[in-house]
């Protein structure tokens, strides 16, 4: 290398680095990440032990990462490469035909702890099966896009088949209430055959992780027509797209601006009046809608806002019936098809909820229990054991 | 602290780079010492007192031997010697080997002896032999004792090779040590070898495992032969290009504060024999087990039993270097073997092969020699190798080797291409082309190098994947 070239390279070397370094330091920290939609490591305390135990040094890591300057853009430079590259799969998301973005759950179902929740969840059915017999109780568990929407993704792709653990866990449901009722099988409700007949449909959202209100009410009515609920039909929601310019989950962990999703709400005209008490808060709400929400990044908290302990729904339908709706937030698009059928619908989300849940159940005496959750949110939760308290 | 991540780049290196040149000459040893020993420290400060421990060994050492000698004693000499390389090599026994021999040991009488469970100080096999080559130079004649502390600890704890070396002789940079002159053109030699060096690491290694990890995730009875194969390349290419990688930006560093390393790989991928990838791979190593180990032995001088025996103890020596179990054992026996039969059997045979055979020869060993290397146990490397050749009668191939292929398809060439001799040689010509056009020789080669630089950085503020193969010898 001669002179000219050698000043060059080490001027280039040092803007570099120092530049980086020098705007990393001044660039004001942020507490939360929009279009990620989580809280970001902030500089951790120094003191000698997390020095010494090293606690320090990888917390440090950790917030300089996350807070480097032009985060986004980065993440963002980095797919558009990758895309470039003729790469159809990046962190674990295909880019799927029709626009889809489609998480590929790839080691999830084979981990240990969707093991160990199918054994958590056998349990949860066995202490509960007698109480409420077959036709009182539900399980449920959403397959997610990448199991229905599987002609849409890109050729060749073979993902792990949901099928093979969704079976798994109806085997071992099926299993457990065997020993205290008769049709055992009932408990378990094949909401996988009823999405896949509508997989030409839009029932999954193409930058959300979420489904969309659409699946949920055809799942809503075979339900309903198993249950001996009366069975609606579509046209007779008021349907209202609330907004065009939902940019869900999947897109944040890319980084980049694909496509925008609309959001459904469907209000039954002939559904009873109802007030929705969150967390115990004594607060009584006149709507299961949040529409607040959509003023925020995360737009699919519209439904419920968002993720509560426990919510309690109190109708005036005046069927008798009151039930017990165990989920994660797939459920949130779900329960207000529920309203015309029960007098009382609780909502609990075991992740935060920090009661016994067997005091809960004895106190209220339900009728009926739900059980619903979202395949890979099922499989990869690890607070599943608080079912079981 | 790894040179692939933000903190090492926007934080250490700066710091580093800015109080070294602040600093006279006289001080800047000690800035590299001091710096050195926080990047040693970085996640585990306790291993410092090792760290202090050993230097100051083999430092009390190599001034024993010297005195010894100078004053005409070659036995107390070699005491000294004997005694400062024991005490090196217990620290290395005991923080590296210990759990191993008391597995054994349980495996063997069903003991029931507790493990020490010991965090591997890292880079303890790199330095422990770093500090062995000095006592024994100096014995040999071979290096000048070094009575300055601070410089030899810097030599010792020296960050840009502390991790996975090169293993640096004392004696190729007692000069430097002593007196050095940093230059712009030295410098930006450093600066673009760093570059470069990141950008395998972060772009092609971290690649190319975390396609490794993906084949190796799945259940291996039903990994059919093709897909089998494609995560064996996968990992042949991440431990070469990380470890390559890694001593580029080792090397690059060095020149940005005046030393000059030496090389560790040169192209070995494409050797036409077992023999010339060890003259290609991890050359420092080598270097060292050939000066310390086989010639003292007596090498090849001595009849084809002993000669037989020498090879074969090197090579188990290369095996447990590497690692603190039987599949690293293994993998040196098997290079022992084969090197064994090369020289005495299959070399006459070997050259009369067209050169694409003795390539493929060549790959096909090393990548089954990876296959021993990369799991932790020898039944999951056999089982592994039973899915290389169909023993699962898991097929072929199936959708998913198609796209797996296609998804890393660029990936995949860039990987090729990288372990042959061609981007290089295009550089030249592009270099020999425009030789004295400087602007666009300097517009090109800073284009080039920012744009990887800024994309390694993309790809280190996404990812969580960044391991460092090397880190755990």
């Amino acid at each position: 290398m001669n002179k000219i070239q050698s000043v060059g390279v080490t001027i280039l070397f040092c803007i570099l680095i120092f530049g980086f370094g020098i705007v990393t330091l001044i660039n004001p920290d942020t507490e939360y990440s929009e279009t990620e939609n989580r809280t970001l490591a902030q500089m951790p305390a120094l003191t000698l032990d997390s020095l010494l135990d090293g606690s320090f040094e990888s917390g440090y890591e950790d917030y300089l990462t996350d807070q480097f300057v032009f985060r986004d853009s980065w993440i963002a430079l980095k797919t558009a490469v990758e895309r470039t590259s003729g790469r159809t799969q990046i962190n674990d998301i295909y880019f799927a035909k029709d626009d889809y973005l489609i998480e590929a759950h790839t080691d999830t179902f084979t981990a240990e702890q969707a093991e160990a929740n199918r054994n958590i969840l056998a349990q949860f059915v066995e202490l509960y099966a007698e109480e409420f017999q077959a036709e009182h109780m539900t399980v449920m568990i959403i397959p997610n896009a990448v199991d229905i929407l599987r002609e849409k993704l890109p050729a060749f792709a073979s993902p792990y088949d949901e099928g093979d653990y969704l079976e798994s866990l109806r085997e071992a449901v099926m299993e457990a209430a065997s020993g205290t009722i008769a049709d055992a099988d009932g408990i378990w409700f094949d909401a996988r055959s009823v999405l896949q007949e509508h997989s030409e449909e839009e029932i999954y959202y193409r930058t959300d992780h979420h489904w969309k209100t659409l699946g949920a009410f055809y799942v809503w009515q075979a339900w309903a027509a198993s249950c001996g609920y009366t069975v609606p039909a579509l046209d007779s929601y008021e349907i209202t797209t609330v907004t065009e310019d939902f940019e869900g989950t999947i897109q944040s962990k890319l980084g980049i601006h694909t496509v925008t999703d609309s959001i459904e709400i469907y209000l039954d005209p002939s559904a009873p009046s109802y007030t929705v008490e969150k967390d115990e808060s004594g607060e009584l709400l006149d709507s299961l809608y949040d529409y607040s929400a959509l003023d925020t990044k995360s737009k699919y908290d519209i439904f419920f806002g968002g993720n509560n302990a426990l919510s309690r729904i109190t109708t005036e339908a005046d069927t008798g019936r009151k039930i017990l709706v165990i989920k994660d937030s797939y459920a949130h698009c779900f329960v207000p098809f529920l309203l015309s059928e029960f007098d009382q619908i609780d909502v609990l989300d075991i992740r935060y909820y920090n009661q016994e849940l067997s005091a809960l159940i004895g106190e209220e005496g339900y009728t009926d229990l739900l059980f619903l959750y979202n395949a890979s949110g099922f499989a990869e939760d690890t607070s599943l054991t608080k079912l079981l308290y | 602290m790894v040179f692939s991540s933000l903190l090492f780049l926007f934080r250490f290196l700066p710091a580093v780079l800015l109080c070294y040149y602040l600093m006279p000459r006289p001080l800047r040893n000690l800035v590299l010492f001091l710096f050195s020993m926080i990047f040693y420290a970085w996640g585990e400060p306790v291993y410092i007192f090792l760290m202090i421990v050993s230097i100051l060994v083999s430092y009390i050492g190599g001034i024993a031997v010297d005195a010894m000698k100078r004053a005409g004693r070659p036995k107390a000499a070699k005491n000294a010697l004997i005694l400062s390389l024991a005490a090196s090599l217990s620290l290395l026994a005991f923080f590296k080997y210990a759990d191993f021999a008391i597995g054994t040991v349980n495996t063997l009488t069903g003991a029931g002896l507790s493990l020490l469970n010991l965090a591997l100080p890292i880079g303890i096999s790199f330095y422990t032999f770093q500090t062995m080559s000095y006592t024994i130079d100096i014995y040999r004649g071979d290096a000048r004792v070094q009575k300055n502390l601070i410089s030899y600890g810097a030599y010792v704890v020296m960050f840009p090779q502390l991790i996975a070396g090169p293993i640096v002789r004392y004696s190729t940079i007692d000069e430097k040590l002593r007196s050095r002159k940093e230059s712009v053109e030295e410098f930006a030699l450093g600066a673009q070898r760093f570059i470069i060096g990141l950008a395998k690491k972060v772009l092609l290694a971290n690649n190319a495992g975390s396609l490794w990890d993906s084949i190796n995730a799945m259940t291996v009875s039903d990994v059919p032969v093709l897909t089998a194969w494609l995560g064996l390349a996968a990992y042949t290419f991440q431990i070469y290009f990380d470890f390559s990688a890694y001593s580029d930006m080792a090397i690059g560093l060095g020149h940005m504060f005046g030393f000059d390393f030496p090389e560790n790989f040169n192209y070995p991928y494409i050797s036409k024999s077992i023999t010339e990838f060890w003259r290609r791979w991890h050359i420092s190593l080598s270097t060292w087990f050939r000066e310390y180990v086989y010639i003292p032995l007596g090498g090849n001088r001595v009849s084809a039993a002993r000669h037989i025996r020498n090879l074969l103890i090197v090579w188990l020596l290369t095996g447990i270097w590497h690692g603190a179990s039987w599949n690293f054992v293994a993998w040196g026996a098997y290079y022992g073997i084969l090197l064994v039969v090369e020289k005495y059997f299959l070399n006459p045979y070997l050259e009369k092969l067209p050169v694409i055979l003795r390539h493929i020869y060549c790959l096909l060993l090393v990548m089954l020699g990876w296959n021993l290397f990369v799991f932790g146990d020898i039944t999951e490397s056999m089982t592994y190798l039973r899915a290389l050749f169909g023993g699962f009668g898991a097929g072929f191939m199936n959708m998913e080797t198609i796209y797996l292929i296609c998804n890393n398809l660029l990936l995949l060439v860039c990987l090729i291409l990288g372990c042959t001799r061609i981007p290089k040689n295009l550089c030249s010509r592009f270099c020999i082309r425009f030789e004295n056009d400087h602007f666009v020789m300097t517009t090109a080669k800073g284009l080039f190098l920012a744009a990887i630089f800024l994309l390694s950085v993309a790809w280190l503020v996404d990812a969580s994947y960044n391991p460092f193969l090397y880190f755990r010898f």
